[in-house]
């Protein structure tokens, strides 16, 4: 079955949804922790159906009790977790009354489940083929030849090449792509009538991601299961699910088919995590002054090389890369990971000092100042982590962590200090009181806040920002999106937004560099390269990418191919254009030629020879 | 992350049993320390004199009572062995209580100077890792291949028996642990985000060394130290018990139990096995104090 035969026969069996047999009923389902004497239920009443071959999507904030309610619905709980009550009916059988023999039965014969983090789901100490067989076993009579058939049968349905090699190898020696498929393959293979996908793509890189849930949705149409897609993406709800259930404090709040949900959510939580999608950047004010803005920051033909151990080899992370950082403006940084978009904003900084090159920043070249220079400049560059829980010291108040910058850069009195904090910590939108409690126990947002607050100290111009929302929860997401759209328009400061999430950057920035292996690829506004990508790469990228849009679902179009083969040993990098040797467009000159950032028609610098020629087809990205 | 239901370990334990360790460990400590502040002032001899009295058993287990209302009551003339003498007419009961000040003030001391410097040379060696470091890790690997006790025999056999060289012996075999424990916390510290973030903000090297990334590698260390101090004040017994520990008639648990062995064949167990428990007990309290402190801090 194609994708379009099967995405057909999706639509007619929503035209009449009541009429579709219902797989799995939950009602008033409650899942207890006792926690100091008092149960915390995490899961309070939980009600929803899926109705056969439907895709729902269940989406929550980080605590919302997802997962909890997850396992409860195959009857677990982790200890010293318990099901408290409710029901949950799969097939007409409440399978919370079953004896425990038979609901082990149901478990990955009727219900497969996949959970995060593919690759410790795997056993390491079996080959793949071996343990999709067991997979298989426990639930269907085989034996020998025919369960390394039915192995690799299914490793071939979930789309991994040459399967009989694959059903020969250990967890350690797939990616983390490969190994989630292996575990659809798992959990598919007794055909289960229910799929149960606990955020299946955390951690995998935007084009894999967008295979995986293709390969995923193809799957189960074949199959004739029905999935529950528990995610934090709004982008994966919009493209795979029929129906969104929104789960907020142990309950489902929203229940409503994926396009009623984005065009017209009820519940403020919905609303909440929507409002960004509704007001299309519109009210964020992007708009930049006409006839440009004055360069703060630029960087030319900046390398980082790092030598590898025991060789005399080296990896190029960054190849000649120059960019140009307007006063008040925001620079996308995108590229999947490897592609040296982390390292371009630790070299702008000089945590890691950069191979050759320079930045100049304001007039003067970072690279060329003695360290103790260096180390005064700071208090004007600063620096957003990724991880939020990593990068506020656990054991200092949040009082002295933003007391700090100003310890080291301004000769303020104690008293001035405080107040200082107290300004800082009003301006991110947090309590006061926060002020002398630790890190500890604090939510990611909320600690992603901490960290601007701190870079905003010394009221820096320029701000690297490290894929600040990739950790965050979609409420919190929204919320920090607007706080620095807000920050940047109250206190003028310029931005390098680093991320792989174009949703993200299509609302955030002015301008976007597509990065691929160390080099800028394509260079331009958003506008420029959203709708018109010229790139093969960025052309690739952004297909791959999931844009929280129902009305143009992936499942419901032809997907141009994606690139094929894997990214190319940033150790032995090809002579030519990088993407020569996965590039649908290449000829016999790409692999001979290194290629050059040339401007194009549509007003972006490419660094392909073809496309500059305008010999690419155009590619619509429809999306900005 | 979604599973912030997600109990951690401490929580999946029975909580009575922790508490129930901790407070018997805890317990035990006090008692050592407050011993060796006041043991050799409270007991009912002297215990550096001897007394004629030689090799009196302890009163059996039935006498106890009469002998401790009477003791009350004052219509002894002499205090009771509680614990009998031993060969010398020392009283064995005032010199076990005695003991932790030798025993005690040699294993903390000796433990503070390791843990000091085992600190200092693990951050150096955690955050500057080059030639000179990495010659130092060998330096402390060879140290550490020798038994302990061996090392410090062979010391203070070559320095000469007084309480210096035992505290310097001991520090010396202990600092290895503490250089590893803390160059390997140092090693995963100083590559946290706070560390850079640190950076970023124009902190110097040392400043981040010794404001961030010491204060949060010293856990490791700390927890060890409590578990070491059992095992010096073994040690420090086990020297003595060799001849090569504090000289007599120190009281000290080691010294006493290698005095009394020679008694044990004649059936006099006393001046032996009470020191022997007492350092059981002790090396036990601190341990599962160690233990306890260990188990909290990997859940938090």
């Amino acid at each position: 079955m194609t994708r379009l035969e099967a995405a057909a026969l999706q639509a007619s069996s929503m035209i009449e949804p009541t009429t579709a047999r219902t797989v799995l009923s939950v009602e008033n389902l409650v899942v207890g922790y006792p926690v100091d004497g008092r149960m915390i239920k995490p899961v309070d009443g939980l009600s929803f159906k899926v109705r056969e071959r439907e895709v729902v999507g269940l989406i929550g904030d980080a605590g919302s009790g997802k997962s909890t309610a997850a396992l409860a619905l195959l009857g677990l709980a982790r200890a010293p977790g318990k099901i408290l009550g409710g029901k949950v009916e799969f097939d007409g059988r409440d399978l919370l009354k079953l004896p425990d023999a038979e609901i082990r039965a149901i478990r990955g014969r009727d219900i497969g489940i996949i959970v995060q983090n593919p690759r410790s789901s795997l056993n390491p100490m079996l080959r793949i083929g071996k343990q999709i067989g067991y997979a298989y076993q426990a639930h269907n009579a085989a034996s020998g030849q025919q369960l390394r058939r039915k192995a690799i049968d299914m490793l071939r349905m979930v789309g991994i090449n040459d399967p009989e090699r694959r059903a020969d190898s250990y967890a350690h020696e797939l990616s983390g792509g490969m190994a989630q498929r292996a575990l659809i393959a798992m959990a598919l293979s007794s055909k289960p009538k229910l799929l149960i996908a606990d955020e299946p793509t955390s951690g995998l890189d935007v084009t894999i991601q967008a295979q995986f849930l293709d390969e995923m949705w193809n799957t189960v149409q074949q199959t004739g299961s029905a999935i529950l897609l528990i995610t934090q993406e709004l982008g994966t709800l919009a493209n795979y699910c029929d129906r969104v259930l929104v789960l907020h404090e142990g309950r489902i709040v929203e229940d409503a088919p994926v396009r009623e949900f984005f065009a017209n959510p009820q519940h403020p939580y919905s609303q909440q995590i929507l409002k960004l999608q509704r007001e299309r950047g519109s009210s964020l004010g992007l708009e930049l002054p006409e006839g440009g803005v004055k360069p703060l920051l630029q960087t030319r033909d900046l390398r980082k090389t790092f030598a590898v151990q025991h060789t005399k080899k080296t990896i190029q992370a960054v190849d000649k890369v120059s960019l140009s950082i307007g006063r008040g403006e925001t620079l996308g940084l995108v590229g999947e990971s490897g592609s040296g978009k982390t390292t371009v904003g630790r070299c702008l900084l000089r945590l890691l000092e950069p191979t050759s090159g320079s930045v100049v920043f304001d007039g003067e070249d970072l690279v060329k100042l003695p360290p103790n220079d260096m180390r005064r400049y700071r208090s004007k560059l600063q620096i957003v982590f990724q991880d939020p829980f990593d990068s506020l010291n656990p054991r200092w108040t949040i009082r002295r962590i933003l007391c700090e910058p100003l310890d080291l850069h301004s000769n303020l009195s104690a008293a001035d200090k405080n107040k200082r904090a107290e300004e800082l910590i009003d301006l991110v939108d947090l309590d006061r009181t926060l002020l002398d409690r630790k890190p500890r126990g604090l939510g990611a947002g909320a600690l992603q806040r901490i960290n601007i607050a701190r870079a905003l100290a010394c009221n820096p111009e320029f701000i690297v920002l490290d894929e600040p929302t990739s950790v965050l929860s979609p409420r919190a997401r929204v919320g920090l999106i607007e706080l620095l759209v807000r920050l940047q328009k109250e206190l003028g400061i310029s931005y390098l937004f680093i991320s792989h999430d174009l949703t993200t950057v299509r609302y955030l920035c002015h301008k976007v560099s597509v990065m691929y292996l160390g080099q800028i690829v394509e260079t331009g506004t958003v506008e420029q390269v959203f709708s018109r990508p010229q790139h093969p790469y960025s052309q690739a990228l952004l297909s791959a990418h999931l844009f929280p849009d129902p009305t143009n679902r992936r499942v419901d179009k032809v997907i141009p191919a994606a690139l094929e083969g894997e990214i190319p040993s940033p150790i032995d990098l090809p002579i030519g254009c990088y993407l020569a040797s996965r590039c649908p467009h290449v000829v016999e000159a790409c692999r001979s030629t290194p290629q050059t950032l040339e401007p194009v028609d549509t007003g972006q610098e490419v660094r392909c020879w073809r496309a500059a020629a305008g010999e690419i087809t155009a590619f619509k990205g429809a999306h900005a | 992350m979604s599973s912030q239901h997600a109990l951690s370990q401490s929580d999946l334990l029975p909580r009575r049993r922790r508490d129930w360790l901790f407070g018997l460990g805890l317990t035990i400590v006090i008692i050592v320390v407050a011993l060796a502040v006041v043991g050799p002032y409270i007991g009912p001899y002297d215990p550096t004199l001897t007394t004629p009295n030689v090799s009196v058993p302890p009163p059996s287990l039935s006498e106890i009572p009469g002998l401790f209302s009477a003791w009350i009551s004052g219509t002894l003339e002499a205090p009771p062995n509680w614990m009998g003498t031993d060969a010398s007419g020392f009283d064995v009961f005032s010199r076990v209580i005695a003991a932790p000040r030798t025993d005690l003030v040699i294993a903390l001391v000796a433990n503070g100077l390791s843990l000091l410097l085992g600190v200092f040379l693990g951050l150096i060696a955690g955050y500057y890792r080059n030639t000179a470091t990495e010659l130092m890790m060998r330096v402390s690997d060879v140290m550490q291949s020798f038994p302990v006790f061996i090392s410090a025999m062979v010391l203070v056999a070559l320095a000469g028996r007084s309480t210096t060289n035992i505290v310097i012996a001991l520090a010396f075999v202990y600092t290895p642990i503490y250089v590893r424990l803390t160059r390997a916390e140092v090693m995963s510290q100083k590559v946290r985000g706070f560390v850079e973030a640190a950076r970023a903000l124009g902190n110097t090297e040392l400043s981040i060394a010794i404001r961030h990334v010491l204060p949060n590698s010293l856990t490791p260390a700390l927890i060890q130290a409590s578990v070491t101090i059992g095992f010096a004040i073994l040690l420090t017994a086990g020297l003595s018990f060799v001849g090569a520990g504090v000289r007599p008639p120190t009281p000290e648990w080691g010294l006493m139990i290698s005095t009394g062995a020679n008694q044990i064949i004649l059936g006099e167990w006393w001046p032996s096995v009470f020191p022997g428990i007492a350092i059981s007990l002790t090396v036990f309290g601190f341990a599962v104090l160690g233990n306890a402190l260990e188990r909290r801090y990997d859940a938090s």
